[in-house]
């Protein structure tokens, strides 16, 4: 990881997030860890079903708890737990010092309510402002996130926005109250390709304006690369792979990382070659796996995968992997991993 | 990090096909599999669905079991609750007593020792007392209740004339029951004294034996002495006001309504599928021209033209009133099902399954029953449960307001209107039609929302 | 918005010529003379009675002068009381009948948003099941049983007070239109909380209530403010059905009351055969029922910004 000169942000540790359902118990978050720092960006890449949304929303106490529950964890925000406490001061931190914006966001604004007026709802909750403050805050906070005409739009209603504008509103709802932190899920996956690469400039540029610590969930490694610094590869309701972009982009030390990369079109990808998918599918979560997780379709899985879970090893500095293959008895094959400094 | 645990070299060995097992995930089922899953957890929905079973059997099975004809009429046991089976007396037949005179020996105001003649029934009741010097006759007052504070006489139901006439016989609509007779004296100016001397009896329900025969309660020639007892015919449930069987009338009304409350919505339903169907395949003109006479008919006020039709169809003599019914909520009850089959279809139509089927080479009919119907059941078979409740109440209203079936069919809304009339003194009448419509709409209420949260796709995905 | 309002008056224009034409029709399919019960003894009165119903016309010419009637607002005489015309009859039992269905709509609108609102915020919990409880008796008992017995219960109370708490029947008073317009709307009410209860529900998983609650609003705003105004929708959309509802069932409430309004006027009409009291009231029935829904439909669109635009 990025050398943490500050503290961080927002600090998880060990969370663990289950489901009652009528086929039984179901371990969505089996031990989930991550920190992100101000002003950095951290990606939290998976495929479906593998915890990542589960994760942030339980932290925000979003996740429905009668057939949820956390049954471990703690999340850090400034020194206080807010899976145990969401008011700090007597005022809620949601909203407030940690935004969040939506994957569809269509579906994610009021449809009776005019856009800044639902703006506003969170200034004058957390900020006092009076209703006429803050709508005018609010169309300043559109004009932020370049939305043209921002009084006028303000005052419509989410069905006359296009998908993308209304995903920078839903941006400018979360940080109209400037948080220290943004968690993002999946914001561009319901969006065209080129506006997608219109809010993640707009996520960027808000975060060298605010310093905002940013976390963003997504399955797609594209995003990935254009804007996170550091990276956590979440598979099965863990974290198998830990560092910085450069770390898990260029010296993958999880075949499921690398599986993932080989699967996705690339400049290096020959013909010859082509994309090789990953075969199989992910683990039934209502019998969790008692080893590691990726066992089944790993073409490099041991013996001892499946009864084992494999402990954390460190890779590099700040680089971390959970695999059974940097065990110091495990064979070394160059063309498999990469283990900087120890082929 | 260190390891803890110490492997071998064997345990680095690539790992072979069957080390791991994963056990599968919970098994998949069908639609419909789920659906009756489902459906089985929810303990009020599977109650209700036994109550319409039930209901169904009591429909069919019912006046099988209870031979009793509904129409006949029992005199003898009018308005009478709910009750164990009663009995009378063998007595002799009915002779004219001729009263008994006495001279008055004592003045007074009331007479003494009012007493009966013979043991008070259904028959007569002949009372006997002492005369009072100076009257000039006799009142008899019977009521029904205790007279004593109020002096709340009751009936008079009749005067002795002559101060010697010391006997008075009573015929008058006799009940089993008990009577309080009342015994006035009456000065030469015809003026009632305040004073009143009274007499509790309690009436056994007597018969002769030419009259049982007479009214079927014993067969033609029975044996029958003097001192038998004879049953009457039953009636479990009580009769209504002109004597029928309570029980036989809810079974057979049962029939009329539940008929027409589970066959009006099957053919409307019906109606409306196809219609609704034709519009949301073929679309375009044909779909808009559909679906604005529907939309009229809707428009119409539902029971106003209920009532018109049923009017422009009129009731011959004889005739029942059920069919003009049925047929009247046929034609104002399909609209509504047919715009929601239409919606449903064009929603289907439109998911991305069906194109993907027809780029796989699905033809029209596979779509339609593999694909479209399922989707559409789900709709379908909820709207029905809903409907049958509705119809019912709709047969009930209008058969309260004198616009259903005619008499003397018997049908619950029927009997609810007639139990109306004798709600205070009477309530099981009004009482047993009222349950049995309220418990068969809950049921079919309660089955319909089971259905409905069963079917309902979206909520596959809560769980 | 304006464009909006004109078509569906027009549509409600067209929709009551239907409803006209339909009962005309539905009303000389009726087997049997209209004159029947009249004091038609002699051919030459059974004449004048033809003449002054129009009766001796043909039926086209018949339609044409009811259709003219209707445009200019006159119905005709009554046919068993000679002397009233059926627009006096409507005029003077029809608010009676208004103000009956108005209260019990008011009643069953208000009761079913709050009962409804509250089985959801206290869902599986004491309060949603005995309101669920009532809501089921409220669906199944037919209003003709609830009716009677509301009646016979008040009678049992007045009785047990020693005096007239709330008269038993008639109309006149405010005291007059408690019980029956509560009786009236209850079916509906139930009916209504049922589906408040569902939307609400519905609305609760909703995306955008989870965005609200990200943003740190308090539980009581989340649920006036985005819960409520959504979930109202749906019941705002019934309410023209539910309205149609309360007038039918009031033909029930003012026959068990004895309350002066036109269901019991429709009723008596209808089995006493009164052709033009029957033709005039459904027609201003359906008159008023396509009204009402205008007016719903542009109330959604009020509450419902995404309406409008169609």
């Amino acid at each position: 990881m990025t050398a943490a000169s500050d503290a961080p942000v927002l600090d998880v540790r060990d969370l663990c997030v289950e489901f009652d359902t009528h086929g039984g118990v179901v371990q969505a978050v089996r031990g989930v860890s991550f920190d992100v720092h101000a002003g950095k960006t951290l990606a939290i890449v998976g495929e479906s079903g593998c915890g990542k949304s589960v994760s942030v929303q339980s932290i925000m106490g979003l996740t429905p708890m009668p057939p949820g529950r956390i049954t471990r964890g703690s999340a850090w925000l400034d020194g206080v737990d807010i899976v145990r406490q969401k008011i700090v001061n007597g005022e809620d931190v949601r909203g407030n010092r940690i935004g969040m914006i939506f994957q569809d966001p269509m579906s994610a604004l009021n449809p009776t309510m005019r856009v800044g007026d639902q703006i506003a709802e969170t200034l004058q909750v957390h900020r006092g402002m009076s209703k006429g403050e803050a709508f005018a805050r609010a169309v300043e906070v559109l004009a932020t996130v370049n939305i043209p005409d921002a009084d006028a739009r303000a005052r419509q209603y989410p069905f006359a926005f296009s998908g993308g504008m209304l995903q920078r509103a839903m941006i400018a709802m979360a940080i109209a109250c400037e948080p220290e932190v943004l968690i993002a899920d999946e914001p561009t996956t319901a969006l065209d390709v080129t506006i997608q690469a219109q809010i993640l400039e707009l996520l960027t540029e808000l975060q060298r304006k605010n310093g905002m610590a940013v976390v963003l969930i997504t399955h797609d490694l594209g995003v990935v690369a254009r804007m996170a610094d550091d990276v956590v590869v979440m598979y099965a309701g863990e974290i198998v792979e830990s560092g910085t972009v450069d770390d898990v982009f260029y010296r993958a030390a999880h075949p499921y990382t690398l599986g993932l990369k080989s699967a996705m079109p690339s400049q290096t990808t020959s013909k010859a070659v082509g994309l090789m998918p990953i075969e199989g599918t992910p683990p039934d979560l209502f019998n969790a796996p008692v080893g590691c997780g990726y066992t089944d379709r790993c073409p490099h899985a041991m013996r001892l995968c499946g009864p084992h879970r494999p402990s954390r090893f460190e890779v590099d500095p700040g680089h971390h992997a959970m695999c059974w293959l940097h065990h110091e008895d495990a064979p070394r094959s160059v063309d498999v991993v990469y283990r900087g400094g120890r082929a | 990090m260190s390891v803890a645990i110490r492997f071998s070299a064997a345990d680095f060995e690539p790992a072979v096909a069957g080390d791991q097992l994963q056990t599968s995930s919970r098994p998949s089922l069908s639609y419909w599999q789920d659906s009756w899953r489902r459906l089985k957890q929810n303990r009020r929905t599977v109650g209700s669905l036994w109550a319409v079973i039930a209901l169904g059997v009591l429909t069919v099975a019912g006046p099988w079991a209870w031979p009793v004809d509904p129409a006949v009429q029992d005199v003898d046991q009018i308005s009478q609750a709910p009750a164990w089976p009663s009995s009378a007396l063998i007595v002799p037949a009915y002779t004219p007593w001729a009263g008994i005179t006495a001279t008055p020996t004592r003045a007074g105001e009331v007479v003494a020792n009012l007493r009966l003649a013979e043991p008070g029934s259904t028959q007569a009741v002949r009372l006997v007392w002492e005369p009072v010097a100076g009257a000039a006759g006799y009142v008899v007052y019977r009521s029904v209740y205790d007279t004593a504070p109020d002096r709340a006489l009751g009936l008079p139901i009749g005067e002795v004339l002559g101060g010697d006439r010391v006997s008075f016989e009573d015929r008058l609509d006799l009940e089993p029951r008990g009577y309080w007779y009342s015994v006035v004296v009456v000065d030469e100016n015809r003026a009632e004294q305040e004073a009143y001397a009274v007499l509790a009896v309690d009436l056994v329900r007597t018969v002769s034996a030419e009259e049982a025969t007479l009214r079927g309660w014993v067969e033609e020639g029975a044996a029958l002495a003097l001192g038998d007892r004879i049953e009457l015919p039953y009636h479990p449930l009580g009769t209504d006001y002109l004597g029928r069987d309570m029980l036989a009338r809810l079974l057979y009304g049962a029939r009329v309504s539940l008929f027409i409350g589970v066959v009006a919505p099957l053919l409307f339903v019906l109606v409306g599928v196809v219609w609704g169907s034709a519009a949301g395949f073929m679309g375009g003109r044909i779909d808009q021209l559909l679906m604005r006479i529907a939309d009229f008919v809707i428009a119409l006020p539902f029971l106003l033209f209920m009532i018109l039709f049923k009017i422009a169809f009129g009731i011959g003599p004889g005739e029942s009133g059920v069919f003009p019914m049925l047929v009247a909520l046929v034609l104002l009850g399909w609209p509504s099902t047919a715009r929601l089959v239409r919606g449903q279809i064009l929603q289907v139509r439109q998911e991305g399954y069906i194109a993907a089927s027809q780029l796989l080479g699905a033809r029209t009919g596979y779509l339609v029953f593999r694909h479209m119907i399922p989707q559409t059941m789900g709709v379908i078979l909820v709207t029905l449960t809903f409907a049958v409740p509705s119809a019912i109440f709709t047969e009930a209203f209008l058969s309260f307001i004198g616009m259903g079936v005619a008499p003397p069919t018997p049908s619950w809304g029927s009997m609810a209107n007639e139990g109306i009339r004798t709600m205070l003194s009477h309530p099981h009448e009004l009482l047993f039609p009222a349950v049995i419509i309220s418990v068969t709409v809950l049921a079919f209420n309660l089955l319909g929302d089971g259905l409905r949260d069963a079917l309902d796709v979206r909520m596959r995905g809560r769980e | 918005m304006l464009t909006y309002t004109l078509k569906r008056v027009l549509q409600g224009i067209v929709t009551v010529w239907f409803i006209a034409t339909a009962t005309f029709i539905a009303m000389h399919a009726v087997p049997g003379d209209p004159l029947a019960n009249q004091r038609a003894t002699n051919e030459q009165i059974r004449q004048n009675l033809e003449q002054r119903y129009g009766l001796d016309r043909p039926v086209t010419e018949q339609y044409v002068v009811f259709l003219g009637g209707i445009l200019r607002g006159d119905f005709g005489i009554s046919f068993t009381q000679e002397n009233r015309r059926v627009n006096d009859i409507i005029r003077e039992s029809f608010p009676v009948s208004a103000t009956l269905g108005i209260l019990a709509i008011v009643f069953a609108a208000f009761g079913g948003v709050l009962m409804g609102a509250l089985t959801a915020l206290f869902r599986d919990r004491v309060p949603d099941l005995v309101i669920m409880f009532l809501v089921i008796l409220g669906i199944s008992v037919p209003s003709f049983v609830v009716a009677a017995l509301s009646q016979l219960t008040l009678v049992d109370i007045n009785t047990w007070l020693g005096f007239s708490l709330l008269p038993v029947a008639g109309w006149g008073t405010l005291r007059h239109m408690i019980v029956p317009s509560m009786v009236l709307g209850l079916g509906t009410m139930a009916y209504l909380t049922r589906l408040m209860r569902s939307s609400m529900l519905e609305i609760t998983s909703a995306d955008f209530i989870r965005t609200a609650r990200a943003k740190g609003l308090p539980p009581s705003r989340i649920f006036l403010k985005h819960q409520l105004r959504n979930a109202v929708l749906p019941v705002v959309t019934v309410l023209g059905p539910a309205i149609a509802a309360i007038t039918t069932g009031g033909f029930v409430v003012e026959l068990v009351f004895a309350i002066p309004g036109l269901g019991r006027y429709f009723v008596e009409a209808v089995q006493q055969l009164d052709y033009t009291v029957i033709m005039g009231t459904t027609v201003f029935y359906g008159g008023f029922l396509v009204s009402m829904v205008i007016v719903v439909d542009l109330l959604y669109g009020w509450i419902d910004p995404r309406v409008r635009l169609e």
